[in-house]
């Protein structure tokens, strides 16, 4: 089956409702390209799934495409503030706000990996967190009869994740900082692999450095120069200032569309 | 006269002892320069670890906006990332992880969640990050707040995400340290009264006696200019 399809393609494989994984940290190596996309597309209801988010996040919620998000932490570091459209759908009750320990977005995704419904944590008994989310619960140790709290599998119906390099059979490899990427390709029942550049079929196999990702776990390649844009992509590209500021003047979702069409940062 | 964010550099950096494995995370550019700071001067043997899983960067890069990014990890010498660094805490091995929050109270109980209601919120914040998991696994939990007033530290938090290993909190007018479960102050920054101290804060002060902290030493002054010419750690102040 051809994997390499262009952008629109791939995200229209992705249904309303469905549960995505986002790839990278806050303004490092997010899959920017497609989460626009999934404006453009107009898709409701996703159930975002992310360690730290920023602009993908915030974008998802000022477009009206969450549900919900179950996520660490949701901010622009320092320098670009706060997440002001997902606080602000959070506040108004138009997206619930699933928070996790990041460590706890890790440990659903590793139960997922493993197969497995739920995994043990420690720490998290003590954080009025565990009480007041149902995707907490205290399991007993059957061995030693330890008391520790637990999470719920997190398996995304599909995770979206942005290479610096990838062959048209799925193959991707991050240089550089891998955040979760790796382990939300296992966790996840399928992957979008964007990239940066697209090389040839027997490129890995003359390599040292392996791709992270393997083919057989990865339903759609794009080849999205700048994908990460304007965020970060290590080794490619620097945060375009510019654009995070303008992206965060932009009053609605109609503004948001607008600002898209143009086609700011050129994908 | 010095910079707030100079002395709170060194105040955090000075909690850092020789041989300690050290976490920040996101949005942590001072505790990342007080690291940086520590492994130049007093503490070379410190483990340096982040989420980028640059263990130990040889001649990191400081990145403006972010404190996650590349420029940790490209002159590292072994990648552990976020998750291994949490592993690690699970484990026992994790000796500091500087955290942050939006509310504390003189229990060391830390909030970075929510105003209100959790479900339909006054005020969503960010989220405490790796903080519920962190602040009771690691040795020592240590609290950077660029903020300190009376809603800042406060008699009650209105969420408690994470309780446990609070062992310090350094803000712009102090330093309180745990005792006996309780915060008390350790020492207050030059040209601080304890009037002042006492007037932001919302919970009765403690203490044996009133120090001021230490400015930057004469190494430390040079450290920091070599270790963040771009004074990113000034960045939580603009």
């Amino acid at each position: 089956m051809e994997k390499l399809c262009t952008l629109s393609e791939a995200v229209s494989r992705i249904r309303d409702g469905m549960t995505v994984g986002l790839g990278g940290n806050t303004l490092n190596r997010a899959p920017m390209a497609a989460v626009f996309e999934l404006i453009r597309q107009g898709k409701r209801n996703l159930r975002l799934v992310k360690t730290a988010g920023a602009m993908d996040i915030d974008a998802l919620c000022l477009a009206g495409c969450a549900a919900s998000v179950d996520a660490g932490f949701i901010s622009y570091e320092t320098e670009y503030g706060l997440a002001q459209r997902y606080r602000r759908s959070v506040q108004q009750g138009l997206v619930q706000a699933n928070e996790h320990a990041c460590y706890t977005v890790i440990s659903a995704l590793r139960a997922a990996s493993y197969g497995i419904p739920f995994m043990p944590v420690r720490g998290l008994k003590t954080s009025d967190l565990r009480a007041v989310n149902d995707y907490f619960a205290d399991v007993t140790d059957p061995f030693t009869g330890e008391k520790l709290a637990a999470v719920r599998a997190i398996r995304p119906d599909v995770s979206i994740v942005h290479a610096q390099v990838a062959d048209a059979r799925g193959n991707a490899r991050f240089d550089g900082p891998k955040y979760e990427d790796v382990l939300l390709s296992r966790a996840s029942a399928t992957v979008i692999v964007t990239a940066e550049r697209i090389v040839g079929e027997s490129f890995f196999a003359g390599e040292r450095e392996k791709a992270d990702i393997p083919h057989f776990l990865v339903s759609a390649v794009v080849h999205a120069p700048h994908g990460a844009s304007p965020g970060a992509c290590p080794g490619c590209y620097e945060p375009d200032g510019e654009a995070v500021r303008a992206f965060l003047q932009l009053p609605d979702a109609g503004a948001l569309a607008c600002w898209l069409e143009r086609g700011r940062c050129g994908w | 006269m010095v910079r707030t964010c100079d002395i709170m550099a060194v105040a955090l950096a000075r909690l850092i002892r020789n041989g300690d494995t050290v976490f920040h995370g996101v949005s942590s550019h001072l505790p990342m320069v007080a690291v940086l700071l520590a492994k130049a001067t007093h503490a070379p043997d410190a483990v340096y670890l982040n989420i980028p899983g640059g263990t130990d960067p040889e001649r990191p890069v400081l990145q403006r906006f972010t404190s996650a990014g590349t420029g940790l990890w490209d002159s590292a010498c072994a990648g552990f990332p976020l998750m291994e660094v949490f592993d690690l805490s699970m484990r026992g091995g994790l000796d500091v992880a500087f955290l942050s929050g939006v509310q504390f109270d003189s229990r060391g109980n830390v909030n970075a969640s929510v105003i209100g209601d959790y479900r339909r919120p006054k005020v969503r914040l960010p989220g405490g990050a790796g903080s519920a998991v962190l602040i009771p696994t690691a040795k020592r939990a240590v609290i950077w707040r660029t903020k300190h007033d009376r809603r800042t530290f406060t008699d009650k938090v209105d969420f408690v995400t994470a309780k446990g290993n609070v062992s310090d909190i350094v803000t712009p007018l102090c330093c309180f340290t745990m005792y006996e479960g309780e915060l008390i102050l350790k020492s207050i920054h030059p040209g601080v009264t304890i009037d002042k101290v006492a007037e932001n804060t919302a919970f009765p002060l403690r203490y044996f006696d009133i120090v001021e902290t230490p400015p930057p030493n004469a190494e430390e002054e040079a450290a920091l200019r070599r270790i963040d010419p771009l004074d990113l750690r000034n960045l939580e102040f603009l």
